[in-house]
């Protein structure tokens, strides 16, 4: 591991500004060829540490460039061609001066402190408490299960001894049933089903529903809904 | 009914800035009326030296706070508080969206030099600007300002208390 002692610049023109600062230059008199060198060989280095060097850095090396070739050219009674560039750094060092101020704003800000917005329950009696799933164990979850079976006069029964039954019914007989179902019929209400079957066990409208999602989870068939608690329509 | 004890309970209530319409409405009184009253309990809480808070105005909106005098104090009291200070390019971006509002990405990123959008982004997350339109020109590019917030992290009272620069002089000067 080596340390590197490298600035982050903000962008091009933090980093000209630096070139500029550094070397005392008259920023209305910039030498271009002198700083273009300067510049090239700072994104060589920042290159050279694996620092991403973004298009905008790449950019003002072309424009440092073009500006050069420019200077080079007999120079007729037209503009600077630094004029553009220079324009930008100025407005550019205005602003940076700003959110220097700013910076010391917002350290003298840090001194006051004030109370967070709270949310204040008005009422005592409603408990509203806002719980995100992320921070729930599933303990937690278990303890307000019970709570609200309690306050619902619910009672479970303990059991001491637990029974595992044989699966009654399978998702894959199921997905089975719904696929030839489709094959004659088109398309299947999954009320229609259940109507049909008179009374059916909890087991096997959940075992139903399972197979339900592992056929769309494998898109071999649409399922449709109006609305919520609506009736849903299978279709190949 | 004691106004001033009243908008003193409501700011302490509600802890974030409050806005004078909102006190205005709750009280039935013309905002005119309690921003000068609000004056005055700035005025009444900085000068009694006894009292530990204080009233902060940021913008059109009032907060109590406590006094930076006793700072060290909470400070140690709070051991493990982390100041949340803007980064550089957060702070350039507001520097320029504070001066120009209301402006575009694009007109910051031609100031800054470099692509602004995640910077943007972070800022109207953290409720320092916000959007107040689209500017009238072909894609109709979104307009950004400060909000009230951005006051308050910065404890100033209004916009017109950051440095006055001419930026228009500023700008032919370049020229």
């Amino acid at each position: 591991m080596y340390s590197v002692n490298i600035n982050v610049f903000q962008g091009p023109f933090d980093l000209l500004f630096h070139l500029i600062e550094k070397g005392e230059i008259d920023i209305y008199d910039i030498p271009i060829a002198e700083i273009t060198d300067q510049y090239l060989e700072y994104l060589e280095q920042m290159m050279q540490f694996n620092m991403n060097v973004a298009s905008e850095f790449i950019l003002m090396a072309s424009t440092l460039m073009e500006i050069k070739s420019e200077m080079l050219l007999p120079q007729k009674e037209k503009e600077d061609p630094r004029q553009e560039l220079v324009t930008k750094l100025l407005e550019y060092k205005l602003f940076k001066d700003i959110s220097e101020k700013l910076r010391e704003y917002e350290d003298e800000s840090s001194y006051y402190f004030s109370k967070p917005k709270e949310e204040i329950a008005l009422t005592s009696d409603v408990q509203t408490e806002q719980l995100s799933l992320g921070e729930i164990n599933v303990y937690e979850l278990y303890n307000i299960y019970l709570s609200l079976l309690k306050k619902q006069n619910f009672k479970i029964e303990k059991e001491e001894k637990f029974k595992v039954y044989r699966e009654t019914y399978r998702v894959k007989d199921c997905m089975d049933e719904i696929i030839k179902r489709i094959r004659k019929l088109g398309k299947v209400s999954l009320f229609n089903t259940f109507k049909e079957k008179g009374k059916i066990s909890k087991e096997y409208a959940i075992t139903f529903f399972l197979a339900l999602l592992e056929l769309a989870n494998k898109q071999e068939m649409k399922i449709y809904q109006d609305h919520a608690y609506s009736d849903i329509i299978i279709t190949g | 009914m004691n106004i001033k004890s009243v908008l003193e309970s409501l700011m302490f209530a509600w802890g974030e800035p409050l806005n004078i319409g909102e006190m205005s409405k709750l009280l039935n009184m013309p905002a005119k009326y309690i921003a000068g009253i609000l004056d005055e309990m700035i005025r009444e809480f900085s000068e009694n030296e006894d009292r530990g808070l204080i009233i902060r105005k940021f913008g059109n909106s009032y907060q109590i706070t406590t006094k930076k005098d006793n700072y060290e104090y909470i400070q140690s009291l709070l051991q493990n508080t982390v100041t949340k200070s803007l980064s550089t390019a957060a702070l350039e971006t507001l520097s320029i969206i504070a001066y120009k509002q209301p402006v575009t990405k694009v007109e910051i990123e031609q100031i800054r030099g470099v692509k602004c959008s995640q910077v943007v982004k972070g800022l109207l997350d953290k409720g320092l600007v916000k959007e107040v339109g689209k500017l009238d020109k072909p894609g109709r590019p979104t307009l950004y300002a400060t909000t009230d917030e951005f006051l308050r992290h910065f404890g100033l009272t209004s916009i017109d208390q950051l440095p006055s620069i001419d930026i228009e002089k500023e700008e032919k000067k370049a020229t």
